[in-house]
């Protein structure tokens, strides 16, 4: 199962938070600059798995020892994929499979650039709602419910317009930078091993 | 009045850089007072202003109301607002989730499709138990709603309800079946129900062994690549119990692996054929073997230097898996796994370290740690460097960054995270205990590895939280597990004990030396550092140093234990230092012995007032009884030429005796449990009748505070003074010349130890060989002194200033020297295997077979040292394990069977609930009923009476009568209460047999005194 879906921005600004059990604002927030320490230093060229955060790696290791089936409840991956300005965080149980949740960040990131025609960080600032609602359709209570592109765009509209981030907020903003370029060229360049067909 | 939208805070935000906590308590304000109007737009913009502050940690609990109110709106984007604040913000403690019942059942009940998704979605981060109770029946009828989003929504919310309530599942389950048996359904939904039987399928995969037909065909015509990887995944969790499974799945998962484009797909039918245990050995071996080595070669690939890092890293996840089934299959890939210990990336190093630490072996040992060794030398040489600034020729070169480049030294390395560094050493530690030390052949290898650990780690995180001077100590030092391992070395393999103890000498020197004198010492090595020193005290090189170093370092050591222990450790090094009976009574010694004691006695002082009473009762014993020495010394007049006059006996025989007796060996963790209590012996028995009122009194003492001692030390008393310390000659090699080529029997240990450890083995290894006519020592070192005899002789015969090296006794120049390297190593290599030493098992009672595992005399395999994970994990698997933060806790389903079609006494609990509840409902009724009589009754009474209607007299006496109406109205009631009785009851006899049968287990054990001390465990 997904335990928790994160993004923030280069600076450890978080811009999506979902948790999928209940968890104090404090500790999730412990738990958030924890995961940036460790995605902000990353050598380029690194695989797009972490090692557990601090706060996940205590619990995890002690209950590593028991049963092997009480390890498929407890958090043991951490996965992320970088785009332009903003990290995706994917922290899940060892029952999803890891590959698929590169593939996953990466379907979540192509919906929402076609909900905002080339989607840059400033529409996820201001739209958080739509956020939360193109999440909402891919995974629910931790378990992920749908994968094609059209049903979740196409559910997402169905909640109502998109709003289109302010005009005179895109030029001056510095996070600017195109995601839905960088959702493309990332499929590209990771392209010559995740292939889907038939998704 | 101006109102800020979301888009204004926002924009706000981004024009308060620099002052923005303020602005964002500004805003909270205007968000308190807007989230209170009755205006219900204002109240959800507020809302979602609050939703996006939470986001970025400002806790919004005390809105829980709000956000109710506002879940309630009839508009749907602002109900959207709502429910998304309940999502965000709504905590297992929240109270006002009661009141939401009725709200959602109404929503869930809606027309329109979108309204009755936004209870769905948000039920899987609110669900109660009764929550889930209430709302069952409500939420399986929408498994049926010709919406697909919907269904699959409910199928998720479903098996969110049934983790925190497992009858719904019971509920639900045939309804979610007929969906997944639909062939006409949705693909999507078929997909969310495969995602949710996936995750059930682990906790009881008996269940969905009839399913296997429907989900085997879903696997062949399914045509989804996700659900493909669901399905491969469910299917290894069900052939372990139906290996005809096997047979079957075979073709297809050959196919998809032959064929598939996509990599997830391909890596999770590989890992499924693994795990599924379809590798292992049955009827059809051909096309098995073909199936193993086509997975094994795939896996190899993934791993081998050049792939893909994610490929890497699932693959050394695969072969995680893998290694507690089939080792064998692992322990063939070894080569490609050591590579990844040097990967860049962390991760994969953490999950080939993981591997490797089940891989260890004699052979490989020494390899492994070494390159481990030279990783964190080289972050921790790095890390130096960044912390120096820039001092030095070489870190500017480095920092250029052309020639930092070209040369790719090890030294350029980035400094790894100390998390990372902590767990690679306990790491390196556990490899090479495991087993009472099976794995390790040279000790004293070993030895020098532990020097350089040391030095390495990283200092214990300062505590947060210092506002006491209290026991608390950090949870992890990892330089204290270090030093640990040190003592069990000196302690265990006597062979190498000397070296230990000057190796914990150098250690305590450089700890007292190079740390700031003004500044707390917190490492936790001392106190085992302490404990070597002090118990083999005699085998130090320098006793005398080593007394100063650790009165030097004991006024400054912060934490009770430690210091403790270190009370213990000076006497024995006083007693060694002082306690000689054989040297003469003369003035020097007289007036040298009581300088050292009026400085003993002068450290020990202030820790008489020490708060913590196990340090204030050592300093106190150790101060009477060196003043009692003191007084004998000074009264002892000293031996003249003419009169011989022996050393008082207190200080030569009564002080030493303390200390010597019994050499002290290691206990096994588990030897106290196998001591029999004695049969007289009642452990329920108070100590003292009186001891409560003896401890109230020791409570109501008042202990002096330790901050007027400290204010007493700073103005009356000199600071210790820290010593300049000689220190031994090692510590003087550091700056030797080292022109000796490196090519020693561990190749490139230079690579991870200092320079000094390095020298010093080079030394001892002159040491060794120099009787050695085979061995040509070193041209550079004959002329630092230390060489063969004929050195010496000659040395001392000629004097210093004659060239050896000009007389011709062997005709031997540097060239010669450098090619005769390799025959050298060739020379000395034999010489390790034969190294015989004898490590010491932990001692314990006999009888210890059955008990919890824990080590057994004599070294057996099943044996772990103290820092080994394995016994540490045993003890921690027996206590109640702590949940983990996000953990989910499926646990609940384990005891839900679903294919036991429901038995009429106890199934469909949740409407028996139901009833029960209704039944409650009438019983509240009816209390009411007679309530409100008694009330009026009441009043009519005090209004007969002339007495006014009191508030309080008529409450007090209403608590009581429901009370006893409670007591005696419906039946309802009263069967619920005798129900909880015969639970409670049955528990309770569960636990007394429990009890029994302990002590049965306990009493008649024999005892029997294992005398496998001292047993060989030959490391050949």
């Amino acid at each position: 199962m997904i335990n928790a879906f994160l993004v923030f921005n280069g600076q450890g600004q978080p811009r999506l938070t979902k948790f999928y059990t209940q968890l104090e604002t404090s500790i999730q927030q412990r738990l958030i600059s924890e995961i940036f320490t460790l995605v902000s230093n990353r050598a380029p060229g690194s695989c797009n798995f972490l090692p557990l955060p601090p706060l996940l790696a205590a619990s995890g290791t002690s209950s590593s020892s028991s049963s092997a089936t009480e390890q498929n409840d407890v958090p043991s991956l951490v996965t992320y994929r970088h785009y332009a300005t903003l990290y995706f965080i994917v922290i899940s149980t060892s029952t999803e499979s890891p590959l698929a949740l590169i593939d996953l960040i990466q379907v979540y990131v192509e919906a929402l650039d076609r909900l905002f025609e080339n989607v840059c960080e400033l529409d996820l600032i201001f739209n958080f709602e739509t956020l939360h609602a193109t999440l909402g359709e891919m995974i629910v209570g931790g378990v992920v419910i749908e994968t094609n592109m059209e049903r979740i765009v196409a559910g997402v509209r169905a909640q109502g317009a998109v709003a289109k981030r302010p005009v005179n907020e895109g030029s001056r903003g510095g996070g600017g930078a195109g995601l839905g370029a960088m959702a493309a060229a990332g499929f590209q360049g990771m392209g010559g091993n995740f292939v889907w067909h038939g998704r | 009045m101006f109102e800020k939208s979301l888009y204004d805070l926002i924009r706000g935000l981004r024009n308060h850089k620099g002052n923005e906590k303020e602005y964002i308590q500004n805003c909270l304000k205007e968000c308190r007072s807007e989230i209170r109007s009755p205006d219900m737009d204002l109240k959800a913009t507020a809302l979602l202003k609050l939703i996006y502050l939470e986001m970025n940690g400002h806790d919004m609990s005390w809105a829980s109301f709000h956000v109710l109110e506002v879940m309630s709106s009839q508009k749907y984007h602002q109900k959207r607002v709502g429910y998304l604040g309940a999502v965000q913000s709504f905590r297992p403690d929240t109270d006002v989730l009661m009141m939401a019942t009725n709200l959602l059942k109404k929503d869930l009940a809606s027309s329109h499709p979108t309204t009755i998704t936004l209870p769905i979605a948000a039920l899987p981060h609110l669900v109660t138990p009764s929550l889930a109770l209430s709302l069952l029946g409500d939420l399986v009828p929408r498994l049926t709603h010709s919406h697909a989003s919907i269904k699959k929504k409910t199928v998720v919310t479903l098996y969110r309800l049934a983790l925190v309530y497992p009858e719904a599942l019971r509920a639900a389950w045939p309804k979610i079946k007929e969906r997944l048996m639909d062939k006409d359904e949705d693909p999507s939904v078929t997909a969310a129900i495969v995602n949710v039987v996936c995750e059930l399928g682990w906790r009881r995969p008996q269940d969905f062994l009839p399913l296997a037909p429907r989900l085997f065909e879903l696997l062949v015509d399914g045509g989804n690549n996700w659900m493909a990887i669901k399905l491969i995944k469910l299917f290894a969790t069900l052939t372990p119990l139906e290996p005809r499974l096997v047979r079957k799945l075979l073709p297809p998962l050959t196919n998809l692996i032959k064929t598939t484009p996509a990599m997830s797909l391909l890596y999770e039918c590989i890992n499924g054929i693994i795990q599924g245990g379809i590798l292992g050995d049955g009827e059809d071996f051909s096309a098995r073997e073909e199936v193993a080595s086509l997975c094994v070669s795939k896996l190899r690939g993934m791993v081998s230097i050049n792939s893909d890092p994610n490929l890497k890293y699932v693959a050394l996840l695969a072969f995680n898996r893998i290694v507690t089934t089939h080792p064998m299959l692992v322990a063939e890939q070894e080569d490609v796994i050591l590579e990844c210990i040097d990967s860049e990336d962390i991760s994969i190093r953490i999950k080939a370290l993981d591997l490797v630490q089940g891989m260890v072996s004699s052979d490989n040992l020494l390899s492994i740690v070494s390159r481990l060794m030279r990783q964190l030398k080289a972050s921790s040489s790095a890390l130096a460097q960044q912390q120096n600034g820039l001092d030095g020729q070489d870190l500017d070169d480095s920092s250029d960054d052309g020639s930092g480049r070209r040369a790719k030294s090890p030294e350029q390395a980035a400094p790894l995270p100390d998390d990372y560094t902590i767990d690679v050493i306990g790491r390196i530690l556990g490899m090479c205990s495991q087993s009472n030390y099976a794995n390790v052949i040279d000790f004293d290898w070993y030895i020098d590895v532990l020097t350089q650990l040391v030095r390495i780690a990283p200092p214990p995180r300062t505590r947060l939280d210092s506002d006491s001077l209290s026991s608390s100590k950090p949870a992890v030092d990892i330089s204290e597990k270090i030093v640990n391992e040190l003592r069990n070395v000196a302690v265990k393999v006597k062979a190498v004990r000397p070296a230990a103890v000057r190796a914990a000498e150098v250690i305590v020197s450089r700890l007292n030396t190079e740390t700031v004198s003004s500044r707390p010492v917190v490492s936790g090595a001392l106190k085992p550092l302490a404990w070597v020193v002090g118990e083999f005290a005699f085998q130090l090189s320098s006793p005398d140093d080593t007394l100063r170093n650790m009165l030097g370092l004991v006024p400054r050591v912060d934490y009770p234990e430690v210091l403790a222990t270190c009370l213990q450790s000076i006497p024995k090094l006083f007693a060694h230092v002082a306690g000689d009976d054989q040297a003469l009574w003369t003035p020097e010694r007289k007036s040298s012995l009581s300088l050292l004691m009026a400085r003993v006695i002068h450290v020990l002082e202030p820790l008489a007032q020490h708060p913590y009473l196990e340090v204030q009762e050592r300093a106190v014993e150790f101060i009477e009884l060196l003043k009692l020495t003191a007084e004998a010394a000074s009264g002892q007049a000293p031996s003249t030429d003419e009169v011989q006059q022996d050393a008082p006996l207190l200080l030569t025989q009564a002080i030493p005796s303390l200390f010597t007796g019994w050499e002290l060996n290691s206990v096994a963790p588990g030897a106290q449990y196998n001591v029999p209590i004695p049969s007289g012996l009642d452990l329920d028995e108070p100590i003292h009748p009186n001891l409560g009122s003896l401890l109230a009194q020791a409570d109501s003492l008042m202990l002096p505070t330790q901050g007027d001692d400290e204010f007493e030390v700073y103005y009356n008393q000199r600071p210790a003074p820290t010593s300049i310390s000689s220190g031994p000659a090692i510590e003087r090699l550091v700056d030797a010349p080292e022109e000796v080529s490196s090519s020693y029997q561990q190749a490139g240990e230079e690579s991870y130890l200092d320079a000094d450890i390095v020298a010093r083995r080079k030394a001892e290894r002159r040491e060794r060989n120099k009787d050695d006519p085979f061995y040509i020592p070193d041209v550079s070192s004959s002329q630092t002194g230390t060489s063969t005899p004929i050195h010496n002789i000659l040395q001392k015969e000629n004097g210093p200033d004659l060239d050896i090296d000009a007389i011709p006794i062997m005709s031997l120049d540097l060239e010669k020297l450098s090619v005769s390297g390799p025959s050298r190593q060739q020379q000395h290599q034999p010489r390790q295997p034969r190294q015989k030493i004898v490590i010491e098992a932990d001692e314990t009672l006999g009888g210890s077979g059955g008990n919890s595992g824990i080590s057994t005399p004599g070294g057996r395999p099943g044996y772990d040292s103290e820092n080994n994970s394995d016994s540490f994990n045993l003890t921690k698997s027996k206590k109640p394990k702590q949940k983990s933060l996000l953990q989910f806790n499926s646990s609940v389903l384990g005891g839900l069977s679903l294919t036991d079609e429901q038995q009429p006494d106890d199934g469909f609990a949740h409407e028996r609930q139901q009833k029960e509840e209704a039944e409650m409902a009438q019983a509240m009724k009816e209390v009411q009923r007679l309530r409100l009589e008694m009330q009026r009754a009441n009043e009519r009474i005090q209004v007969a009476q002339g007495v006014p209607v009191e508030g309080i007299v008529v409450a007090k006496k209403k608590k009581k009568k429901v009370v006893k109406t409670a007591e005696d109205t419906g039946e309802g009631a009263a069967v619920v209460v005798k129900k909880k009785k015969k639970k409670a009851d049955t528990g309770e006899g569960k636990e007394g047999e429990g009890v029994a049968k302990k002590k049965k287990k306990k009493a008649p054990r024999v005892v029997k005194i294992d005398d496998d001390e001292g047993e060989a465990v030959g490391s050949q």
